[in-house]
């Protein structure tokens, strides 16, 4: 939106289109004319943003057409990483890449391509369909890092998860793990309303939010150790009588082994591990189970942990069950999978994947709750309740690092071919250093991205793909949902750019699978979705026009008339689904993937604990670092420090410093702060710096200052029921910066 | 005529630079320029006893106008509806305007030569829209109308929460207000 744009001329049309820039997908009016975008603003009729757009979503139009934009097929035609690219048509692309992936399957059986995701921006859905019509299982995604491992552990104990939160009516909030101010902006205008009228709002956090400053109660948790934090609330809800005694009787199994189990996890047994005074975690504990209804929302930070992770989301979901804050009208809502409209899984095809592929998905073997065996026992129980199971793609993938890992070593079998879609790998999975190895190594890398970035600067081939402008998107999250919320595309996409699911679906046919790619376009696609809702509409983009939004009548507490879906019908407080899949089927308490106690000799030489930071305005993940109207906010990267320990050390606001594990090292400047405990370091995430070479050996510096250098993917850090890596409770040291290092 | 005023809610506010970037891009700025900063103040006091707040600022469109008065060549105006403005083609930049705003709202653009500020976004506000900071705020931290209107929004919170005004004392009477300063700057 700029003033000298009149937007009164003839002919201009606005377009519900939605933002791409985070998982929000905040409804956005385009004004349009002659197939160009002369303004966007936020969609004040969109329920959940209500004309409100943040900082990434006001630079759209910069995005839309920035310089450094990849608008047209290339192909490498100098070494790998060289920078030497040759501009081809899309369909020399795909026959090319069909042709090579063809062969990679012929010689090495069609296990050894795989997939890799990033942040839900993409088709996902037509990536799987692909895979599975392929005969790969190896597709992954960054989701055992966000939400997959939650849903997963709370579909196995309660039958589906309560990732939607009912808050008209509730009285207390825990954020746990989660920094709306800064990541979830639609949410927090809806907590500060809310506050105003009387929610509790608790916050669990290591650091000093805006969401933080805004809370009844912050908890500021030592990094890692939530799972003590919420085996320490469990007692003090137990023990004091705080308990739902009605749902626990009629609604769960299991009590009385939890009761038992948790004896043990007193306020004071956890006060040295979480940093936080016993009588203080009485509180918050009181201040949950007293304020009924209640809701607690997920957060990252708990997916993000490693080892604990499992446990953690485990005796999460136990705090609900035995609160009764279940699917209650205020607590947290059970909505199942749509059964009104087609759902994301209904289209994966998982019906094509052979079990003998099924049997060879990477990691299935070590996690085994987000792959094929976990998946498969979770679809037995709720399609017997729901009538459908959860999405496949996320919640059923190949463990990541353990790709990487096959890259390099061959173990259990070499992976040859990558196409990477939507991510930067090198900056967004696991120890990079390992990751980047297996990157330059493997065989064949395909990147389809908006930019060069150090992965798609490594590629054999990188395809340019359609932005948020440029693609109708459906929103429901990742298909686990009722609702939907429904956008259109601005305009066709600029240049020789592509949805993602014309990549997949051309790919697709080009391999062969013509016959099950009866869509032409990804609107003739979303119809299909969507025609069964009834709204007698004669295409998508009409729906969109005249409906937009799809929210079903809401029922409460459907427990009473189909129990829950899991294999008892009730809540398993003691679950029988971790149980067989060998997993203790209660939380036991493990200490963070590295820690002082466990570790004492890597705590005398890497004294400090590690956060490596949740989302930070301006940026998502590794995108936005190009455009300068955006980075300007914040320039270079910031790690935050406790005034006390900067000055044990010696450094100063702003100082250039190493923050070493025993991984790797990354130099961030200090933000000498209060909002951390001293022996804290919490990193930003994500940094590159795309103004820097981006060609080997320079790789747009994406080592340099990129905090997951310092995380641990190795297989005993993982998280052993779904595999997570850990980026949070790990040990480091620190030291300045010394002048000739420094920029 | 209308007399407009903003409320700033600063219990609202997280500090996310939305209306920083909306305004610049509407306002066609470079990037070393911006109309309305947010300015963090905190996290103050001793771990783990913190408070913290954001304070967005602005042109206060004041009352009695020093930049207004302080103008050589009449660039610096005020229009009865209380919306002060920059002409830029009478502007010299002298910077004696800049000198005069006891806000720093005013700034040089280098490029054009002139002084610029914000100006309520008045080709909106002349359309019946509001600022475009207002309309991207996704915490609704900001609410813009007319104080002459006594069941406007901004008249009511006003009234309500007893909105204050920065530098009062300076007697430059703004229109721009502030709710939540006393609770949260102890």
């Amino acid at each position: 939106m700029n003033r000298n744009v009149d937007l009164e001329q003839e002919g201009i049309e606005i377009k519900k289109s939605c933002c791409y820039f985070c998982h929000q997908n905040c409804g956005v009016n385009a004004y349009v004319k002659d197939g160009k975008v002369l303004a966007i603003e936020g969609d004040p009729d969109f329920p959940t943003n209500t004309g409100g757009l943040c900082c990434r979503g006001n630079i759209a139009l910069l995005h839309l057409d920035h310089p450094e934009r990849i608008n047209y097929p290339l192909k490498r035609v100098g070494k790998k990483g060289e920078g030497k690219w040759e501009q081809i048509p899309w369909d020399q692309a795909i026959s090319e890449i069909a042709a090579k992936l063809a062969a990679i399957r012929d010689e090495f059986g069609a296990e050894a391509v795989a997939t890799a995701g990033g942040t839900q921006r993409t088709d996902d859905w037509a990536r799987r369909r692909f895979m599975n019509l392929f005969g790969s299982p190896n597709g992954f995604h960054n989701a055992l890092l966000c939400w997959i491992p939650t849903f997963m552990v709370e579909t196995a104990v309660c039958g589906w998860s309560p990732f939607e939160i009912d808050l008209g009516s509730s009285k207390c909030l825990v954020l746990w793990g989660q920094n709306p101010g800064a990541s979830s902006m639609p949410e927090m205008h809806h907590l500060t309303e809310l506050r105003e009228k009387g929610l509790k709002i608790i916050v669990i956090d290591p650091r000093f939010t805006e969401t933080a400053a805004k809370c009844d109660m912050w908890l500021p948790v030592r990094p890692g150790s939530d799972l003590a934090l919420a085996l320490a609330w469990l007692n003090v809800i137990l023990y004091e009588g705080l308990y739902d005694p009605d749902f626990v009787e009629n609604q769960c199994v299991g009590f009385g082994e939890l009761f038992a189990h948790v004896e043990q996890f007193t306020p004071e047994w956890a006060e040295p591990l979480t940093w936080i005074p016993a009588e203080q975690i009485r509180e918050s504990a009181r201040m949950y189970a007293m304020n009924r209804p209640g809701n607690i929302q997920w957060g990252t930070a708990c997916d993000q942990q490693g080892k604990p992770s499992g446990a953690l989301m485990h005796a999460r979901a136990l705090l609900r069950a035995v609160t009764g804050n279940l699917d209650a009208p205020g607590s947290d809502l059970l909505t199942g999978p749509s059964l009104e409209y087609i759902t994301d899984e209904e289209m994966e095809g998982n019906e094509f994947l052979k079990d003998e592929q099924k049997a060879k998905q990477i990691g299935a073997d070590k996690f085994k709750l987000c792959t094929w065996p976990g998946y498969s026992k979770i679809c037995e129980t709720t399609k017997k309740v729901w009538g459908k199971v959860p999405t496949a793609e996320w919640m059923c993938e190949a463990h990541a690092p353990s790709v990487f890992r096959a890259i390099l070593t061959g173990e259990p079998y070499q992976v040859k071919a990558m196409i990477v879609n939507a991510t930067n790998p090198i900056n967004s999975y696991g120890e990079s250093k390992l990751t980047l190895e297996a990157l330059r190594k493997v065989d064949f890398l395909v990147t389809c991205d908006y930019w060069m970035t150090p992965t798609a600067v490594l590629s054999d081939y990188v395809l340019p793909i359609a932005g948020a402008l440029e693609r109708p998107t459906i929103t429901s999250s990742y298909g686990c949902t009722d609702f939907l919320l429904a956008s259109q595309r601005a305009i066709q996409p600029m240049y020789e750019r592509r949805n993602d699911y014309n990549f997949w679906k051309d790919l697709g046919v080009a391999l062969g699978q013509a016959e099950h790619w009866p869509w032409e376009t990804v609107e003739d696609a979303y119809f299909a979705k969507i025609e069964p809702l009834g709204y007698g509409t004669e295409n998508y983009d009409q729906f969109v026009e005249w409906y937009r939004f799809h929210f079903p009548e809401r029922e409460y507490q459907k427990y009473l008339r189909q129990g829950f879906a899991t294999p008892s019908g009730k809540v398993e407080l003691y679950s029988s689904i971790l149980e067989e899949l060998g997993y203790p089927p209660m939380p036991e308490y493990t200490g963070p993937a590295e820690n002082e106690n466990d570790n004492p000799e890597l705590a005398q030489e890497y004294p400090l604990v590690l956060s490596t930071g949740n989302g930070f305005m301006p940026f998502h993940h590794s995108e936005h670092f190009n455009i300068r109207s955006v980075r300007y906010i914040n320039h270079e990267p910031h790690f935050q420090i406790n005034p006390e320990t900067a000055k044990e050390y010696g450094i100063k606001e702003n100082d250039w410093v190493w923050i070493e594990t025993k991984r790797g090292r990354i130099k961030q400047r200090a933000d000498v702060t209060q909002a951390v405990a001293p022996k804290v370091i919490i990193t930003e995430r994500g940094w590159w710096f795309p103004e820097r070479d981006i060609n080997e050996p320079v790789l747009g510096g994406c080592l340099e200052s990129n905090t997951n250098v310092l995380t641990s993917t190795s297989d005993e850090d993982c998280d052993p029921i779904s595999g997570t890596w850990a980026n949070r409770g790990l040990l480091c040291k620190i030291y300045k910066v010394d002048g000739k290092e420094g920029k | 005529m209308a007399r407009y005023a903003m409320v700033m809610d600063t219990r609202a506010c997280v500090g996310c630079q939305s209306c920083t970037v909306a305004c610049r891009t509407h306002n066609n700025l470079p990037v070393d320029m911006m109309y309305n900063p947010v300015t963090t103040v905190g996290p103050e006091g001793v771990f783990p006893d913190l408070h913290m707040i954001h304070i967005p600022l602005i042109c206060m469109h004041c009352e009695n106008t020093p930049c207004v008065d302080a103008c050589p060549t009449g660039a610096s105006q005020r229009r009865d509806d209380g919306i002060i403005f920059v002409e830029e083609k009478k502007c010299v930049s002298c910077k004696a305007c800049v000198m005069a705003c006891p806000y720093g709202a005013r700034v040089c653009n280098h490029e054009k030569g002139v002084i610029q500020k914000c100006d309520f976004c008045m080709d909106r506000v002349d359309k019946g829209n509001v600022p475009r900071c207002v309309q991207t705020c996704h915490q609704k931290a900001r609410t813009f109308g007319d104080l002459d209107d006594p069941n406007s929004e901004v008249s009511k919170l006003i009234k309500k929460h007893n909105a204050v005004r920065l530098l009062g004392e300076l007697g430059t009477e703004p229109y721009v207000f502030y709710i939540g300063l006393e609770a949260q700057i102890r």
